[in-house]
């Protein structure tokens, strides 16, 4: 049996992953991206988790005994920032694909084939 | 001096990139040679840190912030990196005198941080020794690569962009699963480290997290069926990113990918992910060819045809073998100098006959005589007829497919000069053979010598590969010698 | 239909895959290898109590000179595909008073406050990119109040170069005096502020390197909020 954040973080992931695959507005499958990227963070920081230890801030009281593992939080919160530049990114290039098809659904924007 | 100065690879490109805001006060006629200049810059650097490593013999480790690994980020700069980080800054800099007749979208100082960063991250990728530093670089390139795409602001320029960011969305989530598999049961991100501890992960969980790996890195090394972005963006982008792309930025996630699963070639999950990228690179072919040949449009012709080369130089690393892995170093190479001068040359013919279009195609050896030369040798080269460049690598591709007895591999490569040949005949047939109206275009003296350069190289390697193969091979060397590997990252003694 | 179902089969069989490889990493063991180094000796050599921030800025500093790549890259492409030859604010009416009046009173504090959490980032969770979240913030509210509101853009763009072109420097400085790139040189070879260590005048570079992360991360959103509500008026292109 795996514990309950994992199988919160591979839900979230799956959930994102679906919408993509099967989603056929633009903005939606961009959400589900993000939901994806939602899901793999929470699985970082759930694999440094230690039972029972505090955040890794070691004044008054917590000791290097007593703190969970910093480098998952660290990772997360690079992934965090380069999840928002891609957003950001996407939809930009939405704004642009929807001046020039006027719509964002995906199966009426076929420019390039074959 | 000092070797800790390699760290300039990086730390230039992106001060330099951080300047162009200042710089654009000084007017936009400005940006474009400042642009070069950097280059050219850079190129010297990374000249020098290539004579270093290849005199000595010896890799250059960059410690960032003066901490031993695995506790700070270190780069590795071996004789592989230092090999390519040299193509990607040659290749850059010819890409930026390119730039200045290729590119009249506006707004040019935004393109110009777009391309320094781009050249950044593929450096960075090839450079680092550090798998979730890896992650950051290949984002870095990702998205300037995404923001490239979309330049030129037309439908099918953002549509190609948005595919790339889809697939690239999907990709980095799944590299990041695998890295967190592997931090989870390892506990380090050192890429020396993790080759140390390799043996004693549990191998459903290494292969579980190799596999992850090699999937988020497909997108970026565009084989299938995570290349899908690949034509479009290659069709869409303007011609100079083109060059980049195909010349260096699939090259360094390829070369990723290989790093990352030969650092687990003693455990029992190694076999399994060599037939994934055997597989995967099998298909690669396969299909690149098949489109490259009902292609009308030339640069999307060649986009299929390099997708299709990437998928042999996989196939080349799935061997594994130390002859195999020596000739796909030199598959490498010896693509992207080629595809490095085809992109070029069809790109120049875009931008002064108007479209890639296998019309402007016509008689292009009347119109454009040098251009057109230019592109039948590269043609002929990557179809892989004798005395030119790629004949050798292919060639050696065969020998090292032939001695472990893989005659499907052998196939696959026949097959695939097949295929080229039918294609980039009637390339060449219409270039020379076919008439057009249209007037003889005084081309361009830069180009023509960037052109010229590249055909020497790729005649002057197919008539004596021997002095570019020890190069190659001792590059290939340190890509498959992990042993040497771990032994020269000065690991500190962090152990469980 | 076929899609759907397609997709739910590939979605079963890759968490079913997901799931067996991390029932192998077990959840909350003490698995930190490297963790431990950094938590043993966090304090001795850099100077920070937050060990995340130690190890964001001063053990993986490539990382986060990447990361404000990565975000810098973003703002930049974000301005290079809405570039258009005029582009307008097309808000239809101004914020309601309400609106218009907390924006005004309110932006000094949550600057301030977004200062106070980039500053304080070796100290308390938090540091540059959360504070300069918080900094771009209050020009988005200014965005939604005042219909006619634009930033100062010739203050803004070369601010952003320059802090971004300092954290570099920063790094370079490192490079000439200890002879590694991102090298701490204010705690490791000037001593500076050992006894301090727990308040805010300590941890070497940590607090200059935030706060120019700082600077650029509130510019850099600043410019992609700025561009995003921006639309192309008619007849310019």
């Amino acid at each position: 049996m795996i514990s309950a954040y994992y199988f919160g973080a591979i839900s979230l992931i799956l959930i994102g992953l679906y919408a993509i695959l099967t989603k056929r507005n633009l903005l939606k499958i961009l959400v589900g991206l993000s939901i994806m990227e939602t899901g793999v963070n929470l699985l970082l920081i759930s694999v440094g988790y230690v039972s029972g230890r505090t955040a890794p801030i070691l004044t008054e009281g917590a000791t290097p005994q007593t703190a969970v593992d910093p480098i998952p939080q660290a990772l997360v919160l690079t992934a965090i920032v380069i999840g928002v530049a891609t957003t950001a990114l996407a939809l930009t290039v939405a704004i642009n694909l929807y001046e020039k098809y006027k719509t964002l659904d995906i199966e009426k924007i076929r420019g390039l084939r074959g | 001096m000092n070797p800790q100065y390699a760290s300039l690879l990086i730390a230039l490109p992106l001060f330099s990139a951080f300047l162009v805001p200042l710089i654009k006060r000084a007017g936009k006629k400005v940006i474009l040679p400042y642009l070069t200049l950097v280059t050219l810059i850079q190129t010297g650097i990374a000249a020098w840190a290539f004579k270093e490593v290849y005199t000595t013999g010896k890799p250059i480790i960059v410690l960032a912030g003066g901490f031993q690994p695995p506790v700070g980020i270190n780069l590795y700069i071996g004789h592989f990196a230092a090999l390519f980080v040299l193509i990607i800054a040659v290749v850059s800099f010819f890409m930026t005198v390119f730039s200045m007749k290729a590119i009249d979208v506006e707004p040019i100082d935004k393109y110009a941080m777009l391309f320094l960063l781009l050249m950044l991250g593929a450096t960075g990728m090839i450079a680092t020794g550090d798998i979730f530093n890896l992650f950051v670089f290949m984002e870095i390139t990702a998205i300037s690569a995404y923001a490239l795409t979309g330049y030129n602001k037309t439908g099918e320029a953002s549509e190609a962009a948005m595919k790339y960011i889809i697939l690239g969305g999907i990709g980095s989530s799944f590299f990041l699963v695998g890295v967190a598999l592997l931090y989870g049961s390892l506990g380090t991100l050192n890429l020396a480290q993790i080759a140390m501890l390799a043996s004693k992960m549990n191998p459903t969980v290494a292969q579980a997290a190799l596999a992850l790996l090699v999937f988020g890195l497909a997108v970026e090394a565009e084989l299938f069926p995570l290349n899908a972005w690949a034509p479009d963006a290659y069709q869409a982008s303007p011609h100079p990113v083109t060059v980049m792309f195909s010349a260096f930025v699939v090259k360094a996630g390829l070369y990723a990918m290989v790093r990352i699963v030969y650092l687990f070639k003693d455990t029992p999950a190694f076999m399994g992910i060599l037939n994934l990228i055997l597989i995967l690179g099998t298909l690669t072919v396969v299909i690149g060819e098949l489109s490259a040949l009902r292609q009308t449009n030339v640069k999307r012709m060649l986009a299929y045809s390099s997708i299709a080369q990437i998928g042999l130089i996989a196939v080349g690393f799935g061997v594994a073998t130390p002859q195999a892995v020596d000739a796909a170093v030199f598959h490498m190479v010896n693509h992207a100098i080629v595809k490095a001068l085809m992109f070029l040359a069809v790109g120049y013919v875009a931008i002064t006959l108007g479209c890639p279009c296998i019309e402007s195609f016509k008689g292009l050896g009347k119109k454009m005589p040098l251009t057109a030369f230019a592109i039948t040798v590269g043609a002929i080269s990557i179809v892989g007829i004798p005395l030119f460049n790629i004949f050798w690598s292919k060639f050696r591709l065969l020998l090292a497919a032939l001695q472990v007895g893989k005659t499907g591999i052998v196939a696959l490569i026949l097959g695939a000069s097949l295929v080229e040949a039918v294609y980039y005949f009637r390339l060449i047939h219409a270039m020379w053979f076919e008439e057009s109206k249209d007037e003889k275009v005084e081309e361009n003296l830069a180009f023509s010598i960037i052109m010229l350069l590249l055909v020497a190289l790729i005649i002057v390697i197919g008539v004596y590969p021997e002095p570019v193969w020890n190069l190659v091979q001792k590059a290939a060397t340190d890509l498959y010698n992990v042993a040497n590997y771990i032994k020269n990252v000065p690991l500190l003694g962090v152990s469980p | 239909m076929v899609k759907r179902a397609l997709a739910i089969i590939i979605i079963l069989i890759t968490g079913y895959w997901l799931a067996n490889a991390l029932a192998q990493v077990p959840f909350g063991a003490d698995k930190m290898l490297v963790g431990k180094y950094y938590l043993e000796n966090v304090k001795e050599q850099t100077g920070a109590v937050n060990a995340v921030t130690a190890v964001v800025v001063n053990y993986r500093g490539f990382d986060t000179l990447g990361e404000v790549t990565v975000l810098f890259i973003a703002a930049t492409g974000v301005a290079a595909l809405l570039w258009r030859k005029k582009r307008e604010r097309t808000a239809k009416s101004e914020g309601s008073v309400v609106l218009q009046t907390g924006s005004r009173l309110l932006l000094p504090f949550i600057m301030l406050f977004g200062a106070y959490i980039f500053i304080h980032g070796h100290l308390t969770p938090g540091g540059g990119f959360p504070g300069g979240a918080t900094i771009a913030t209050a020009f988005l509210m200014l965005y939604l109040a005042f219909r006619e509101y634009e930033i100062p853009h010739n203050v803004f763009e070369p601010l952003e170069g320059l802090a971004g072109m300092s954290y570099v420097i920063v790094g370079l400085i490192g490079l000439a005096i200890g002879g590694y790139f991102l090298f701490d040189w204010i705690w490791q070879t000037w001593q500076l502020g050992h006894a301090n260590i727990g308040r805010l005048f300590s941890a070497g570079f940590i607090p200059i390197i935030y706060t120019l992360i700082g600077l650029k991360v509130g510019t850099e959103l600043t410019g992609i909020v700025d561009n995003m509500v921006k639309e192309p008026k008619e007849g310019g292109q």
